[in-house]
């Protein structure tokens, strides 16, 4: 219940600075925002256009939640997907399966790719003793000039100017049902699956309390060397597939900059979610809603979309800083109440020296 | 003595004694959420008086006298000091106008000297606005003096004694002109050798007209030291009584509620084979400081033995090389004669039940449900919870055996699924407790297992090992009460730099010579 209230004060508090700061532009905040979700949510070609939008985000955000419950700090999110994306690319061009085959193959290979990308900084942590937050970061920039090379040199479309692959073959196209890319199945279907394994197996419950309390699990007799290494390849694996499933529902192809900011805005979504993989599905979704809308927003109101930048700022500091508050406000007028209660209970006496 | 009637004699009482130098009428404070620590307290300390404050744990002792101390703000009713109403919004305010307290836990700069750690935030300064560090030194000397307190103020204080430090902190607040002291459960870090001296000593500051208020759970130091005595239950001030006037079985029952035992409980019976054997353990830590040294140590079935020891004297050493969190450098360990010298926590885990000091950090985790922490390595050891080879766990299976173990251990708790932080600090300890013994396991490891509990608690927690002593396991306690080991055990064993200095049956033992055992070692 606090959780709702707080994500409700959190979009409504930004949607009032956003329209504070269109006003301050000399722009009607109304109109834009009626645009904003006309063009996200209006409409069921839009709807879904939101959901297929969200899936990177979602991906990403469970990938970095299920981590941040858990223990490990793995940061590498972006460097995973883009390893996932690669992979899937690479057997895309080369292999030809039906479908039915296909499709699975290369979102495997994507998963196990990213597996593959966040396993080495578990590995180099369990020999050396490497921070994973660093290692997972730097391995970031590794992957980022690494597809890059990739794309521009051994897998380059020839026909292109700039650096990109050619397309995978169609069989590895995630079929279109109407107007829903069945990406977004493989979202939900993730989330469920995530949310099942960490609520209701036995290695899920050794993880999140490993993440609360890493000597009482030991002490408990939990294997948290093995469960840190599981997590950070179950969270690669996670982002790797966000990394497929880009290519193979959207344009195909491998091209510079694909990996755009979706992986940080999982981790955002991650944080304000407060590792909770529900919220991370509700908050992607939302953070998808007004990446969608804000082109409309542009076209329409001509107000730039980079507003929703200031937006999704403007939301995640608001929520994460009003939980720890509204926390405290709840807890401090919760005790006045009781203190007031006493008091009547039991009336204060009489000073004894006055006279 | 029935309660009623000691209560109403105190409210005769208060009558005769003024004006009291502070009284503090009405006290509510709840802390947020919904923790009522003080319900509607009301107390009056009289002028150069020895005051002790008993009570069991949560029963609003220490906040009572952090809200004298202005460290935390009451919610309702009125403090008068020396006839007129104060309330003081920090520590500060508090000692600039005469009262000072010592807390639990010592604050002191390691590095810096005696005299140094007393002046230091109220230095004397010359014209240039440097230390005047003659003058500093000097007025300390003066003071040490002028109290008889036995302590150098040139010595670093990384090289002095707890109880030392102890006097560093009681000679900062003399510094600094208080009149009132309030000391929060001063003996707790000290031994049984040091506890006369810093009696004296507060003596002598009564004598010279300070008012001492203090906190203490050990009953007998209570009625040997103070003048009079108040007894807090559930946040209310049951009593106030003249010490001459009183006795430990009436504090107690005041305290409780009800009538409590004193005596042991233990029954003696017969013990069998060897469970739980070290030998020769050894342990070197990173920088080759020997930690543990040669320790043999052997518990029987159906046997209690305990461990004491000043804190830091290898007790934590010993209990991480037996529950396997570190590996010693030579000796073996076996329970119920397996071999868990090198075993992985898990295996030892089914030879071994613990139950860790630390509740917080050790003994579970605080954000987890019970039935998270409830479950903690039966999710391992007992096939009944888990279904699919141990791949999922049984929800339900999870549910019935906290219902179980929430019965049999009596642990009152909001619900199952309720955070184990939402539980009182008793009952936090029985889930532990209750999750440990039923792991059944022919050994229990118990870390100070009453350590910051309540009266109530500990007993309840005694009668529990107890009871599985009769039921013929094997136990280890370590504890820096002496009390409760010469209450509970068969055997004492006593730890002095990493090494066993002596093992004895408990009825040939006394608490002084245990007590130097703890100070000098082997004598």
């Amino acid at each position: 219940m606090a959780r709702v209230l707080n994500a409700a004060l959190g979009v409504l508090i930004a949607l009032v600075l956003g329209a504070l700061i269109m006003l301050a532009q000399g722009y009607d905040p109304p109109a834009s925002y009626t645009a904003l979700f006309q063009f996200s949510l209006g409409s069921p070609y839009a709807l879904a256009t939101t959901f297929k939008n969200a899936v990177p985000l979602v991906l990403t955000g469970l990938s970095a939640a299920i981590a941040f419950a858990s223990g490990p700090v793995n940061l590498g999110q972006p460097g995973q997907l883009l390893i996932g994306a690669l992979a899937a690319t690479i057997a895309g061009l080369y292999l030809d399966l039906p479908p039915l085959a296909m499709i699975p193959t290369l979102a495997l290979l994507a998963i196990a790719a990213g597996a593959l990308w966040s396993g080495l900084a578990a590995l180099l942590r369990q020999a050396f003793g490497m921070s994973e937050f660093i290692v997972t970061l730097m391995l970031n920039i590794v992957a980022d000039y690494f597809t890059l090379w990739a794309i521009t040199y051994p897998f380059k479309d020839a026909a292109a100017y700039s650096p990109m692959t050619p397309p995978i073959a169609t069989s590895g196209w995630l079929p279109e049902l109407g107007d829903w890319n069945s990406a977004v199945f493989w979202m939900l279907a993730a989330t469920a699956l995530m949310w099942f394994l960490l609520a209701r197996t036995r290695p899920g419950y050794e993880w999140r309390i490993g993440g609360q309390n890493s000597l009482f699990a030991r002490l408990g007799g939990c294997p948290v060397d093995r469960n840190f290494i599981l997590v950070m390849l179950l969270t690669g694996a996670l982002a790797g597939l966000a990394g497929g499933l880009l290519i193979m529902g959207g344009p195909h192809r491998f091209l510079r900059g694909l990996g755009a900011n979706y992986a940080w805005d999982g981790v955002m979504i991650a944080i304000v979610a407060n590792n909770s993989l529900p919220g991370v599905l509700a908050y992607g979704l939302f953070f998808a809603a007004i990446q969608t809308g804000a082109l409309g927003m542009e076209l329409i109101t001509a107000v730039p979309s980079e507003i929703v930048m200031v937006l999704q700022g403007a939301l995640v500091l608001v929520i994460v800083a009003s939980r720890e508050a509204l926390h405290q406000l709840a807890d401090r007028l919760a005790a006045r109440r009781q203190a007031q209660r006493r008091a009547k209970q039991a009336p204060l006496l009489e000073s004894v020296e006055q006279p | 003595m029935s309660i009623q009637r000691t209560e109403a004699r105190v409210a005769d009482r208060s009558v005769q004694l003024a004006p009291p130098l502070i009284q503090m009428q009405g006290i509510v404070k709840v802390y947020p959420p919904n923790v009522l620590a003080l319900d509607d307290a009301t107390v009056s300390f009289a002028d150069g008086e020895i005051h002790a404050l008993v009570g069991e744990n949560g029963a609003g002792k220490s906040t009572l006298m952090k809200v004298l101390y202005g460290l935390v703000h009451h919610d309702r009713g009125e403090i008068r000091y020396r006839g007129r109403p104060v309330r003081f919004r920090s520590p500060g305010e508090a000692i600039a106008a005469g009262i000072g307290m010592v807390h639990q836990e010592i604050l002191l700069i390691n590095e810096y000297t005696v005299w140094e750690n007393i002046v230091l935030g109220a230095e004397p300064v010359d014209r240039l606005g440097r230390i005047d560090r003659k003058r500093a030194r000097g007025e300390v000397q003066a003071i040490i003096e002028r109290f008889h307190f036995a302590l150098d103020p040139d010595a670093i204080v990384a090289d002095i004694s707890v109880a030392a430090r102890q006097k560093v902190e009681i000679l900062k607040l003399l510094y600094r002109d208080v009149s009132v002291l309030i000391l929060d459960e001063p003996t707790a870090v000290l031994t049984p050798q040091e506890i006369p001296q810093l009696f004296a000593e507060l003596r002598e500051l009564r004598n010279e007209g300070h008012t001492i208020l203090f906190i203490s759970h050990r009953l007998e130091e209570v009625l040997e030291l103070a003048e009079r005595v108040t007894v807090l239950r559930k946040g209310r001030v049951v009593a106030t009584l003249p010490a001459a006037q009183t006795t430990r079985r009436d504090l107690a029952a005041l305290m409780v509620g009800r009538e409590v035992l004193f005596s042991s409980r233990r029954t003696p019976q017969a013990s069998g084979d060897v469970v739980f054997a070290v030998e020769g353990l050894r342990y070197e830590d990173e920088h080759g400081r020997v930690r543990l040294k040669d320790v043999h140590l052997q518990v029987r079935a159906g046997e209690l033995v305990g461990v004491a020891g000043v804190e830091g004297n290898g007790q934590l050493e010993l209990v991480n090389a037996i529950t396997g969190l570190l590996q010693p450098t030579a000796g073996t360990l076996r329970v119920a004669g397996v071999d868990l010298t090198r075993a992985p926590i898990l295996e030892r885990r089914r030879y071994i039940a613990y139950v860790p000091q630390d509740r917080g950090r050790m003994g579970g985790s605080l954000a987890a449900s019970v039935v998270e922490n409830a479950i903690m390595t039966h999710h391992r050891l007992n096939p009944r919870l888990t279904r699919w080879k141990g791949l999922l766990l049984d929800r339900k299976a999870a549910h019935h055996f906290t219902d179980e173990l929430a019965q049999r251990f009596k642990v009152s708790m909001p619900a199952r699924a309720a955070p184990l932080r939402a539980l009182s600090g008793g009952n936090q300890q029985k889930v532990i407790l209750g999750r440990e013994l039923l792991l059944e396991c022919p050994f229990i490891l118990l870390d100070q297992p009453t350590r910051g509990l309540d009266v109530g608690s500990i007993e309840y927690v005694h009668d529990q090992m107890l009871a599985m002593r009769r039921a013929g396991r094997s136990l280890l306690m370590i504890s820096a009460n002496l009390e409760e080991i010469f209450l509970l055990a068969d055997r004492i064993v006593v730890l002095h730099r990493g090494e066993i200095v002596a093992d004895l049956p408990v009825e040939q033992a006394t608490l002084e010579q245990i007590g130097r055992y703890m100070l000098e070692g082997k004598a």
